[in-house]
């Protein structure tokens, strides 16, 4: 694996153009750990978004609210697999930094507003915490990623800002469970989404899609 | 006539519901969605249960709309799924957007739709169980033997793209057996499995899960059998083992056989009684209550303020009340425990230093500074240095009664000799009373030490009731003073002899000394204890020659024929004190 040749329908990109291994294998361990944190935020997400659901959402309907709430719906991602392989990875990659840097912001104020909840079990609380906090660490790695499989990249693009504070913070008490549901299932979704597509990157630049 | 009509429409309705039971034939029951799966993200299929028909053929329509749309589509594969399901082809299927379904059944009578479903593909994925599970037995050179299973991927899904991501878990058991052992293995296509019991047929079984969904069936069982002669351990191994565990016994028998007790004692550490300093057992043992009272106090201790039994250290041991020796108890308690030694360079309470206009004044001929501490020169150096002074300065020489202890005034080189090489190993970095008082013992100080008998400490020893006052006894050691410079020792002086252990070398009992006179050039004349009351020197015999000195830093003196002569002569002059300050 002297040379990474990156093909990907009309564009080849070569990485690792010196086909140093030191640079292969820093990439591949960057990726791997990428996929891990991917992973691991979707599963908080995914469990933290049932508990609410089981504690606070039964029986009201809040599904209905929820649909086209998403603040990060506007961002152009791919929907399904083929959408997904013909997007290039340099615009996938710039999607998952878009995603991950509008949720900067939404999970603070997630874990703010949570903790301010009665009677909330801890098992959102400390999963809303953990979730901010990889968060935090696979943006950093993303943008380690970004910047050695594109090197001189752009400039961070605009992401998507979260505007559902006010309603996170509303006295009326249905109207803020709904909000809360309204973010967990949004937070669900879009961890997933980084999850696949970090992971459809990972086959397609490390192993060179023969996963 | 409103309610005429009403009525009517009511009774219009229950007609036509009679009519239509009567026929057995109603409106089809609310069917009821199940639930929707996804082999493989790129496609799902709904199932529903139908209701009671109604008695008439009924039909379902499954209808649905994404979120963000307003259009509604129907299900564009009734059949793929099987009954009473809706195929969504890859064509259909959106991830990561919500689709809500409705199916609705309809017949004559009328159209009873499903209550919504909310479904998003990403979290409905349940995948086929993994194809192909073949079995085989591996039994490599030197190599333990093993079973090595392998399988493919489910269909439908796409691993190699990285769309779709699998973890596995395989299971099996000997055939007869009731329990399952499973194991995990992310993300591989093959397992090796060791440790089988031949003879055996095993049963393997294999299940799979994407990274966020459901778990898969598990596969059908495939079999194996393993054959009777199959190895199962790798007997070099333990040949290998066995051997390397005796060489282990070997050296740790020998280790323990040659060190044993030390490493018991690393293990196991002897737990440290108390240990109190000055605290004899022997001395104990024997009965010698005083005598070990008497060692465990003359550690240097701080005593605290109120003990007034340890003032009886500084009590001057003879029988007579008049010269008791007062020392500042409360003050000179905080010097380092060493009253003897103690110089207070802030109170020139008159202890005879150099720079006091004492008695001692002109037998110093240097300004000496006080040492706040207690130094004395390290003895063997000095020995050769005759210059060296080592001043013992009488404490009760005070004029205001302080009654100081004797202590020891190092001074440089001076030019009042000292009639005796200093003792030595003098230098006793813990300025204990013990050293000072073998000193002070030895010394031949220019103040008048005395040193009462061992024995006559004795009876002293434990009384408390010494009590130390400043005012009358100061006036017995003026008294003293004027007679000599002699004083009575402190019965701290006593107790470090007593607490030396150290065998006198000679067999005679040592004998204390009082310092008869001190002449011009600084030169002390020693003479034994006569007598308690301190009156007239009798200059029957000088001390002034040393004899050796001990290992407990004692000096040891005879007297010397040929000086006797010169003291006496001199004696006269020095009989009056110089006045004190």
């Amino acid at each position: 694996m002297s040379n990474l040749l990156l093909c990907q329908g009309n564009f080849c990109t070569f990485l690792c153009p010196h086909g140093d291994d030191l640079c292969l294998n820093s990439l591949k361990d960057l990726f791997n750990r990428a996929t891990n944190l991917s992973q691991d935020i979707y599963n908080l997400s995914s469990k933290m978004f049932k508990e609410f659901d089981k504690r606070y959402a039964q029986g009201k309907g809040y599904i209905t609210m929820a649909l086209n709430s998403c603040h990060t719906s506007s961002l152009p991602t791919p929907e399904d697999k083929e959408q997904a392989q013909q997007t290039h990875h340099e615009v996938l990659m710039s999607l998952i930094l878009g995603l991950l840097r509008s949720w900067n912001d939404p999970l603070y104020h997630l874990v703010t507003e949570v903790r301010g909840m009665k009677g909330v079990p801890d098992a959102i609380l400390s999963r809303a915490i953990e979730i901010e906090e990889e968060n935090k660490r696979l943006l950093e790695g993303m943008e380690m990623i970004f910047g050695q499989v594109i090197p001189g990249a752009k400039e961070t693009e605009p992401y998507p800002v979260w505007s559902g504070l006010p309603s996170l913070q509303t006295k009326d008490e249905e109207a803020r469970h709904s909000a809360f549901y309204n973010l967990l299932h949004c937070l669900r979704r879009d961890s997933s989404k980084i999850d696949t597509y970090l992971k459809l990157l990972n086959c397609r630049i490390i192993y060179n899609n023969n996963c | 006539m409103k309610e005429n009509a009403a009525s009517r429409v009511v009774f219009i309705l229950l007609l036509f519901l009679y009519a239509s039971l009567l026929n057995g034939q109603s409106p089809p029951e609310k069917p009821k969605l199940i639930k929707c799966r996804s082999p493989g993200k790129e496609t799902f299929t709904c199932w529903w249960e139908p209701g009671a028909d109604g008695g008439l053929p009924t039909n379902y329509t499954l209808t649905y709309h994404k979120e963000g749309e307003t259009l509604i589509h129907e299900c564009p594969d009734y059949k793929t799924g099987g009954p009473n399901s809706c195929y969504f082809s890859k064509k259909y299927t959106s991830i990561w957007k919500m689709y809500v379904i409705t199916v609705s059944a309809i017949n004559q009578m009328g159209i009873s739709p499903s209550d919504p479903l909310y479904v998003d593909v990403t979290y409905i994925v349940e995948p086929e169980p993994p194809m192909n599970l073949t079995l085989e037995l591996k039994h490599p050179e030197d190599r333990k033997p093993y079973l090595w299973i392998k399988w493919s991927p489910p269909t439908l899904t796409d691993v190699k793209s990285g769309w779709f991501s699998i973890q596995h878990e395989i299971r099996l058991k000997p055939e007869k057996a009731t329990d399952w052992e499973t194991h995990f293995a992310p993300k591989l296509t093959q397992l090796k499995i060791f440790n089988l019991y031949p003879g055996q047929k095993y049963l393997v079984q294999i299940r799979c899960k994407p990274d966020h969904g459901y778990w898969s069936e598990w596969s059908p069982e495939s079999s194996i059998q393993i054959p009777n002669d199959f190895p199962v351990k790798d007997t070099s191994m333990w040949i290998f083992v066995g051997v390397l565990s005796a060489v282990i016994c070997l050296i740790m028998v020998w280790a323990v056989a040659l060190k044993g007790y030390s490493m018991v004692t690393c293990i196991l550490p002897p737990v440290p009684g108390p240990k109190i300093k000055g605290f004899d057992i022997h001395l104990l043992e024997k009965g010698k209550s005083e005598e070990f009272l008497r060692a465990l106090e003359s550690q240097d201790f701080l005593p605290t303020s109120d003990c007034e039994d340890l003032l009886m250290e500084f009590i001057e041991v003879d029988d007579s009340e008049d010269q008791h020796l007062m020392p500042r108890p409360s003050k000179e308690h905080m010097e380092q425990g060493v009253k003897p030694m103690h110089l207070d360079p802030d109170t020139d309470s008159g202890r005879g230093s150099c720079d006091s206009p004492s008695l001692l004044s002109e037998k110093c001929d240097e300004p000496q500074a006080y040492p706040s501490k207690f130094h004395i020169p390290e003895g063997p150096e000095k020995l050769e240095n005759p210059e060296t002074n080592l001043t013992c300065l009488q404490a009760p020489q005070s004029t205001n009664g302080e009654g100081k202890i004797p202590y020891f005034l190092a001074n440089g080189p001076k030019s009042s000799t000292w009639p005796f090489p200093q003792p030595p190993s003098l230098y006793s970095p813990r300025y204990s009373y013990h050293n000072i008082a073998d000193v002070c013992e030895l010394a031949l100080g220019m103040a008048g030490t005395t040193a009462t008998l061992l024995d006559q400490t004795d009876q002293h020893a434990f009384t408390p009731s010494k009590t130390i006052e400043t005012g009358g006894e100061g006036k017995a050691a003026k008294q003293r003073e004027s007679e000599a410079y002699s004083s009575e020792p402190d019965q701290d002086m006593a107790w470090p002899l007593l607490q030396d252990k150290t065998p006198l070398i000679s067999a005679k009992p040592l004998e204390y000394v009082e310092i008869h006179k001190v002449s011009q050039d600084g030169v002390l004349a020693l003479f034994p204890k006569q007598n308690e009351k301190f009156g007239a020197p009798e200059a029957s015999k000088e001390y002034s020659k040393v004899s050796r000195v001990t290992d407990s830093n004692i000096l040891v003196l005879v007297p010397d024929p040929q000086a006797q002569n010169l003291t006496l002569l001199e004696e006269p002059a020095k009989k009056a004190p110089p006045a004190l300050p």
